[in-house]
C-alpha cells in the first residue's frame, strides 16, 4: 500500500511540479511503469505524452479552450446537416455561405459543389463506422450507457431529421423492433432481442449514448482525413482513449471528454496512421515492417519458436498484424490495454516497446507452441490465454 | 506434429462486405451459439470443425476474414491455399449483393481455378427487413454456376448444411477424379454461364 501511495506522490508530484514546465523525461519513467488508476493521472498523463498538452502548464488552459472551440467548428460545419438552424454563435452565419448552401443546392443536387451531394456521398462510410462503433468493446456495458454531457447541438435536433449521424444511415425502426418484441414475449427470443444492436440502441431526445459520440469522433476524423477516411480498427484505437478520457473524475475534463478524445486520437494517428493504409503495407513505417521487426525480434531471442512456426507455414500476419495494427486493444481486458497504452506512449522511440511485448507474448508461450499444431497455435495466437499484464509487460521489459 | 485425428483436410474461406454477418456463421457452425455483439474482424481470423462425410472425418480449417477493403492485401493471400470458399452477403443490404461480383472477381484473381465457391444469402430471419429477394441470389449463383443458400446465423438456418454441401463438393472432387479432369471442370466453372448451369450438382 505504502509503494502505491509513494507512486501516487510521485505523479502528484510530477504532473503538479512547483515550477510551471513538466519534466516530460520523469513523465515518461513513471508512466512507463504503469499511471495509477485515481484522480486524472491517466488521462492528463496521456494528453501530455500524446502531446495534446504541452509541458508548460501555463499553457494549457489557452490550448484546451483553442481546440475545444476548434473541435465544436468542426461538428457544426462537418456533422450538421446543410443549412441548418443553429445560428449561435457569431461568424456560423458566414461558415454557412462558405459550404455553399444558397438556393442552387438542395438536396436532389449532384453537383460536385453541392453541399447536400457530399452529405449523401459521407453516408458510405458512415455506415462502416457506424457498424463497428456498434460493436465496440462488447464485453463492457460502458459504451451504450448514456453520456453525462451529450453534445447539445446534436441531440436536440428541433426537428431536423440527420444530426445524429446514425440517422442518416439506419433507418429509424426502434418503435416496430419493440412491438416485435412484445408480441413474441418468449423469454428465449427477448434474450436474443435484448443482446442484438437495441444494446446499442440510440438514445432519446436529449440524451445519447457513449458509442454515438465516437461515432462522431471517427466520422470528423475521416472527414478531415479525406486521403485515410475511415479503416476497420480505428474504432479499437479511439475506443480506450474516449473511455479514460470520458470517465476522469475531474469532471471539468470529462465534461469536454469527446473534443480532447478527438485530439489526442488524431496525435496517435499521425503516429500509427501508416499501419491503416494500404499502399503504404510495404514502406517503411507500414504494418508489413512493422511485422517484419516483431519476426526478426523473435528470430533473435527465440529461433526454436522462430523455426517452428516458420515450418508450420504459420505467417505472422495470422497474429501480428492486429497485434501490431490496434495496440493489442483487441488482445486483452480493457484495464489490461490501458496499462500496456501507458508504457506504449511512455515510449519515446514509438512502438519498440509495443514490439517487444509482442515477442513476449510469444516467448512467454513457448513450450505450448513448441507442442502445438498449427491449428493449435493460430488459436492460440489469435485468442492470447487470460495473464497477468504484468507479467508480461515486465517480461518485455527484460527484453534487452 | 500431434496424431492425426482426422482423414482429411479442407481449408476453406470466408469473404463478403463487412457487417454480412461472417463472424457470426462461423461462430454459429463451429460453437452452435449466436451472439450479435462481435468484435470487427481485423485481417483474418481462423475456426476449426470437424465433420463426417461419408464415413471420412473431416477436419475444416475455416478462414474468416476482414469485409473492408484495407485489408484485401493481407486477405487476398490466404485466396490461394483455398479449397472453398463462402461469399456472404446480407439480405438486408443491396450494397452488399451488389458487391458479390466485386468479391467474384476477386476470386478469380486470386483464388486456385478450380475452388468450390458457394453464395450465401444470411440474416434470412429478417424477413421485415428483406431489400434482396431469393430470386435475385439463385439467379446471380445460376449465372456463375455456383451454389446458393439462404441462411442465418442467429436462427440457425442452412448454416451447417451450408458447411457440409461445400464440403461435400471439394470431397466429391478430391476422391476418385484428379487433375486431368479437373480442368474441364474449370471451363464449367468459368464464364461459358449459358451453358447447362453446374448449380444443379448438388450432392446427397
Amino acid at each position: 500500500m505504502s509503494i502505491f501511495k509513494a507512486r501516487v506522490k510521485e505523479f502528484e508530484d510530477v504532473l503538479a511540479p512547483p515550477q510551471d514546465e513538466i519534466d516530460l523525461k520523469q513523465l515518461r519513467r513513471l508512466a512507463f511503469n504503469g499511471v495509477p488508476d485515481v484522480q486524472s493521472f491517466r488521462a492528463l498523463s496521456w494528453k501530455i505524452l500524446l502531446g495534446y498538452l504541452g509541458p508548460k502548464r501555463s499553457s494549457w488552459a489557452s490550448t484546451l479552450a483553442q481546440k475545444r472551440a476548434l473541435y465544436k467548428q468542426f461538428i457544426e460545419e462537418l456533422v450538421l446537416p446543410p443549412g441548418h438552424s443553429n445560428n449561435g454563435d457569431s461568424g456560423s452565419g458566414d461558415q454557412a455561405d462558405l459550404r455553399g448552401v444558397g438556393l442552387q443546392d438542395h438536396p436532389l443536387s449532384e453537383g460536385p459543389e453541392s453541399a447536400w451531394n457530399t452529405f449523401f456521398n459521407d453516408n458510405e462510410f458512415l455506415l462502416q463506422i457506424d457498424k463497428d462503433v456498434r460493436r465496440l468493446c462488447p464485453d463492457i456495458s460502458f459504451f451504450q450507457q448514456p453520456t453525462e454531457y451529450p453534445c447539445n447541438i446534436v441531440v436536440h435536433s428541433k426537428g431536423e431529421h440527420g444530426r445524429r449521424l446514425h440517422e442518416r444511415v439506419v433507418p429509424a425502426v426502434l418503435s416496430s423492433a419493440n412491438v416485435e418484441r412484445k408480441g413474441l414475449g418468449m423469454t428465449k427470443i427477448n434474450l436474443i432481442t435484448k443482446r442484438s444492436v437495441e444494446n446499442y440502441a440510440a438514445m432519446e431526445e436529449g440524451q445519447e449514448a457513449h458509442w454515438e459520440v465516437v461515432q462522431r469522433i471517427l466520422f470528423i476524423y475521416a472527414k478531415l482525413n479525406p486521403g485515410q477516411g475511415y479503416v476497420q480498427g480505428m474504432n479499437e484505437i479511439v475506443g480506450p482513449i474516449y473511455y479514460v478520457m470520458a470517465s476522469d473524475p475531474d469532471l471539468s475534463y470529462r465534461e469536454h471528454a469527446e473534443a480532447d478524445c478527438f485530439f489526442c486520437f488524431t496525435a496517435l494517428m499521425s503516429e500509427i496512421r501508416d499501419f491503416f493504409i494500404k499502399t503504404l503495407d510495404d514502406a517503411e513505417g507500414g504494418i508489413k515492417c512493422m511485422m517484419a521487426r516483431l519476426s526478426n525480434m523473435l528470430k533473435d531471442k527465440d529461433p526454436n519458436i522462430y523455426e517452428h512456426l516458420k515450418t508450420q507455414e504459420l505467417h505472422p500476419q495470422y497474429y501480428s498484424f492486429r497485434w501490431l495494427t490496434l495496440l493489442l486493444s483487441q488482445e486483452f481486458p480493457l484495464p489490461d490495454v490501458l496499462r500496456i497504452w501507458d508504457s506504449v506512449f511512455s515510449d519515446e522511440h514509438r512502438f519498440d516497446f509495443l514490439i517487444k511485448i509482442c515477442c513476449s507474448m510469444m516467448l512467454i508461450q513457448r513450450e505450448a507452441i513448441l507442442e502445438n499444431d498449427f491449428a493449435s497455435n493460430v488459436k492460440l495466437l489469435q485468442n492470447y490465454p487470460p495473464i497477468d499484464i504484468n507479467v508480461v509487460i515486465t517480461h518485455a521489459v527484460s527484453l534487452a | 506434429m500431434a496424431k492425426k485425428t482426422y482423414d482429411l483436410l479442407f481449408k476453406l474461406l470466408l469473404i463478403g462486405d463487412s457487417g454480412v454477418g461472417k463472424t457470426c456463421i462461423l461462430f454459429r457452425f463451429s460453437d452452435d451459439a449466436f451472439t450479435s455483439t462481435f468484435i470487427s474482424t481485423i485481417g483474418i481470423d481462423f475456426k476449426i470443425k470437424t465433420v463426417e462425410l461419408q464415413g471420412k472425418k473431416i477436419k475444416l480449417q475455416i478462414w474468416d476474414t476482414a469485409g473492408q477493403e484495407r485489408f484485401h492485401t493481407i486477405t487476398t493471400s490466404y485466396y490461394r491455399g483455398a479449397m472453398g470458399i463462402m461469399l456472404v452477403y446480407d439480405i438486408t443490404n443491396e450494397k452488399s449483393f451488389e458487391n458479390i461480383v466485386k468479391w467474384l472477381r476477386n476470386i478469380d484473381e486470386h483464388a486456385n481455378e478450380d475452388v468450390e465457391k458457394m453464395i450465401l444469402g444470411n440474416k434470412c430471419d429478417m424477413t421485415d427487413k428483406r431489400v434482396v429477394n431469393k430470386e435475385r441470389g439463385e439467379a446471380i449463383a445460376r449465372e456463375h454456376g455456383i451454389r446458393f443458400m439462404e441462411t442465418s446465423a442467429k436462427s440457425n438456418t442452412n448454416i451447417e448444411e451450408a458447411f457440409c454441401e461445400l464440403a461435400q463438393a471439394i470431397l466429391d472432387k478430391t476422391s476418385g477424379r484428379e487433375s486431368a479432369e479437373n480442368q474441364e471442370r474449370v471451363i464449367i466453372d468459368r464464364r461459358n454461364n449459358d451453358k447447362a448451369p453446374g448449380y444443379n450438382k448438388c450432392c446427397a
